[in-house]
């Protein structure tokens, strides 16, 4: 009994050792930027990162025999239920996004998180080798994450998958464990994004929407932002380890909220109707950045902790004073000049023309705003209700028809009911040039079973993707991860009248109960004269 | 001659205290819970209709929903299936928010929410494999009813329907034959305790009357040949956002907590015909226990019962004492033990033990009488 007391000192304080440890092998950091756009909206990306350090994805080969790595399987800060999955699908990287509406390039700039095509994306690398194919994997992956972010990605099946490895480069790193890895992409442009999928995406934050600056995200006013996304984002880097960044990205708009005068001024309880009560204690870092606008006299509340080159910091990782920031202009809001202009190097748009149901034209403009000659790498994974004529695609720059403008195309046709087309093609666009791409396509006409409940709103096709050719560091050309998406374009395939297999039954069971039944009586039953006298006296 | 009659009258007596000793095992079984025998609850939800107009559907699933909540039924005991998203609509002019009565007091979408089928996972066929368990292996585990012999199972099921069909997205229909079935799959494969249906549409009795599994509780909102109407209109938002029918059975469940007694009889008394316009059923041929007796909370609630032996006195050798019921109800994350002891008592033991001793000795009182007479 004597020692009992140096027992319990060794157990608290391997306890202690053991939770800072775990701490410390877990940094978790939290961001918050907030951006006046030059239309009046503001831009808000929050930004939650924790980090697994020295651990790697799991090699696919090892996918038979049990996991029982102990760094890999105990977590503090990472999330279990994400964790579980990547172990189980032996993930390196992946990136799922959930969307919903047009992000504005013109007005609102590239934005830093690429991934805005509208709807659900989810894109993977993976390993192969192992006893599970990576389709396999992919189709385990997508019914697991479907399940944890109630989300119905169940439904990106190999009708929707694609692997365009040139317009997806990895953001992280892949293991070399001397195995190739693939890319697989599917994309949903008509999935609703709601509360639903927000719940679990708090789930999985240390401290949830409890505390920190998780607690500013409110569904009711997320929900009626202009625009508002949702990410989540696993990768690997070879000295740092496994990172996963959950994101929400959101547009709002004050001068919706203040009709009568109109105001560009925001604050946290205008935008997300909430304030930070309190920091999260496990963050290793909290920071709220808001980008100072360049114009115009402005105030902004509370002081912040530092202001360096044009962006105020406020540091709230020990704070515990109620946080809400504030951004007010003296003067009433005007458009400037410039509001729609471009601020991207290049604009897209992107439309099926054509007024027949059997044929259209799908006819892509692209405009090159720079001073120098641009490269892009477009993508089309385009589902298989859409038939490219590619011997009728035609490029004009400036009016002019080219032939050398395209080059490097890996085109794989797709599979009527089973298989999406991918289109992928190297575009060189020359300075201050505009290009109109035009392919002749041709619509299907679905089997009775094939189309949706609401067969006649349409088919939602998923965004073509472009992804900017930049110099790297050592100055060759590669395709970096800035890409801009175009948006869905909603697809008017010809419907059948849906009554008519019930018609054609009930008609035909007429006609054939009509003639049997005269038939049947005319030979079967017995017609007999009753004389008229009887009935008279029964009255 | 005498002998052999005696022996026959010994063995009838003796049957006869026999089977008094049988009733007695009954009450040894009726102590242990004279109430469900259920250790967990579940919850299918399911608004089987799409579109803007059809609000008030969504509405409704989600009021049963949060009261199935607010009772105690935690989400991965809820399968909830909503065939279009209402709440985040691009019509809706609350955006995260679902209501159900004009003035929008509620928000019955809330901060905290699973969906677990929506836009067009809701089908037919998703909803049979739900029921009956029999999906493919990658579907993920909260779109799976993993219920047991010991679950109760609430399923309410609203949308547009007719006279033993329910429609699922304007598109096919589910007839009143293959919930049926699905319930005597569920019996066989012992996946239920005792189920309790709900259905609010068009002619919604005409759904339960084809149910032959037992340990099954049916109510419905209007007889064949009678509508289902919606209770009222919000101006804003500029559809009708509740149906008479489950706003009135909401309306009762408000009044009912997680400690609260009241019974599936009260529930069905307090339906008024006049206010929600059509006449509701109740099919409870197939359900074994009396509905006075059957606590609302066993379906609607996850309230479990637990039999508490205390600690083993100082002396080993004594008999512990008869331990009383208790029921323990977890309250976010309290425990309050609520010691029951009107079931079964100390005196209610004795005076079975009694009655046994009492048969017996009659039954050995004439034996020797008999035997007595039989020798003289």
């Amino acid at each position: 009994m004597r020692a009992g007391w140096l027992v319990k000192f060794l157990l608290t304080s391997s306890l202690a050792w053991s939770t800072l440890g775990g701490f410390q092998e877990e940094p978790f950091d939290e961001h918050l930027t907030l951006e006046s756009l030059r239309d009046g909206k503001v831009f808000s990306k929050f930004s939650f990162t924790t980090l697994l350090k020295g651990v790697s994805p799991r090699d696919p080969r090892s996918l038979g025999n049990e996991d029982i790595a102990y760094k890999d399987q105990h977590y503090t800060v990472f999330p279990l239920a994400l964790g579980q999955i990547l172990r189980e699908y032996a993930v390196t990287e992946l990136h799922l996004s959930l969307n919903a509406g047009k992000w504005n390039y013109d007005r609102w700039g590239q934005p830093e998180e690429s991934g805005v095509g509208t709807g659900a994306e989810l894109w993977t690398w993976m390993g192969e080798g192992g006893q599970s194919s990576i389709d396999e994997r992919w189709n385990g992956l997508r019914n697991a994450l479907a399940g944890l972010f109630c989300a119905s990605l169940g439904s990106l099946n190999e009708q929707r998958t694609t692997s365009p490895a040139l317009s997806f480069v990895p953001e992280g790193q892949l293991p070399d464990w001397g195995i190739p890895h693939q890319i697989r992409h599917a994309s949903l442009p008509s999935e609703n994004v709601c509360t639903e999928n927000l719940t679990p995406f708090l789930k999985l934050l240390p401290c949830k929407s409890l505390s920190g600056i998780a607690m500013l995200l409110n569904p009711h006013r997320l929900f009626d932002a202009d625009w508002h996304g949702m990410s989540v984002h696993v990768l690997w880097r070879e000295d740092e380890g496994v990172q996963i960044r959950l994101m929400f990205q959101a547009v709002f708009d004050p001068l919706r909220a203040s009709p009568a005068v109109k105001k560009q001024d925001w604050s946290f309880r205008s935008i997300f109707d909430r304030t930070i009560e309190r920091a999260c204690p496990v963050a290793r870092s909290s920071l709220v950045t808001v980008t100072l606008p360049s114009s115009g006299a402005y105030a902004v509340n509370p002081e912040p902790s530092s202001i360096i080159a044009g962006l105020a910091q406020f540091d709230i990782t020990n704070s515990s004073t109620p946080l809400d920031i504030s951004l007010r202009w003296a003067d009433n809001f005007e458009y400037p000049v410039d509001f729609d202009a471009p601020l991207t190097s290049l604009s897209v748009q992107r439309t099926l023309r054509g007024s027949s149901q059997a044929h259209g034209q799908l006819s892509v403009v692209l405009k090159n705003h720079r001073a120098e000659p641009l490269s892009v790498v477009y993508l089309e994974t385009m589902p298989w209700l859409i038939q490219f004529f590619l011997h009728t695609l035609k490029i004009h720059i400036n009016g002019v028809p080219t032939d050398d403008a395209m080059s490097a195309m890996k085109y794989i046709p797709a599979v009527p009911h089973a298989q999406p087309a991918t289109f992928q093609c190297l575009l060189s666009i020359p300075a201050g040039a505009t290009m109109h791409l035009n392919v002749d396509v041709a619509k299907s006409f679905l089997r009775y079973t094939e189309h949706p409940p609401d067969a006649q709103r349409g088919w939602d096709l998923p965004p073509a993707i472009f992804t900017l050719i930049e110099p790297s560091q050592n100055g060759s050309l590669e395709a970096s991860n800035r890409r801009i998406y175009t948006p869905a374009l909603l697809l008017d395939l010809a419907t059948p009248d849906f009554s008519m297999p019930y018609n054609v039954i009930i008609f035909t069971c007429s006609l054939i109960a009509f003639l049997f039944g005269s038939v049947f009586n005319l030979l079967t039953r017995k017609f007999v004269v009753v004389s008229a006298n009887s009935d008279k006296k029964n009255d | 001659m005498l002998f052999v009659s005696f022996l026959h009258l010994l063995l009838i007596l003796s049957s006869w205290a026999w089977a008094t000793q049988a009733s007695q095992e009954d009450d040894v079984r009726n102590f242990f819970g004279t109430s469900s025998e259920h250790t967990n609850n579940w919850a299918v939800l399911v608004c089987a209709s799409r579109y803007w107009f059809n609000y008030r559907h969504m509405s409704n699933a989600l009021g049963m929903y949060r009261t199935v909540k607010r009772l105690g039924i935690p989400d991965s005991n809820i399968i909830l299936m909503l065939a279009d998203d209402a709440s985040c609509n691009s019509r809706n002019k609350f955006p995260g928010s679902v209501y159900a009565d004009r003035g929008r007091h509620i928000d019955l979408y809330g901060e905290n929410i699973e969906v677990d089928y929506r836009g067009y996972e809701v089908t037919v066929e998703n909803f049979i494999r739900v029921l009956t368990g029999r999906m493919d292996p990658s579907v993920p585990r909260s779109k799976r009813l993993l219920t047991d012999d010991r679950s109760n199972i609430f399923v309410y099921m609203t949308g547009h329907g007719g006279n033993e069909f329910l429609k699922f997205q304007d598109n096919e229909e589910i007839s009143a034959f293959d919930i049926a079935d699905a319930f005597e799959q569920m019996y066989q494969k012992k996946r239920y305790n005792e189920i309790f249906f709900m259905i609010d549409t068009c002619q919604a009795n005409s759904m339960y009357s084809k149910f032959y599994s037992p340990n099954i509780l049916a109510t419905g909102s209007s007889r064949v040949g009678e509508n289902s109407y919606s209770y009222e209109n919000d101006n804003d938002i500029g559809v009708a956002v509740i149906d008479a029918y489950t706003h009135y059975v909401l309306e009762y469940m408000e009044g009912i907590n997680k400690t609260s007694h009241q019974t599936m009889a009260d529930l069905f008394g307090s339906y008024d015909v006049t206010k929600i316009n059509s006449h509701p059923g109740v099919r409870s041929d197939l359900f074994n226990r009396p509905l006075e007796k059957t606590l609302i909370t066993d379906f609607f609630g996850g309230v479990s019962q637990v039999e508490v032996s205390p600690p083993p006195s100082e002396q080993p050798a004594q008999p512990p004492s008869q331990p009383p019921s208790v029921q323990i109800k977890e309250e976010q994350g309290r425990t309050h033990l609520r010691a029951e002891t009107n079931r079964v008592t100390l005196e209610n033991v004795k005076e079975k033990l009694g009655q046994n001793v009492r048969s017996w000795g009659a039954l050995a009182i004439v034996g020797l009488l008999i035997g007595w007479v039989s020798t003289r």
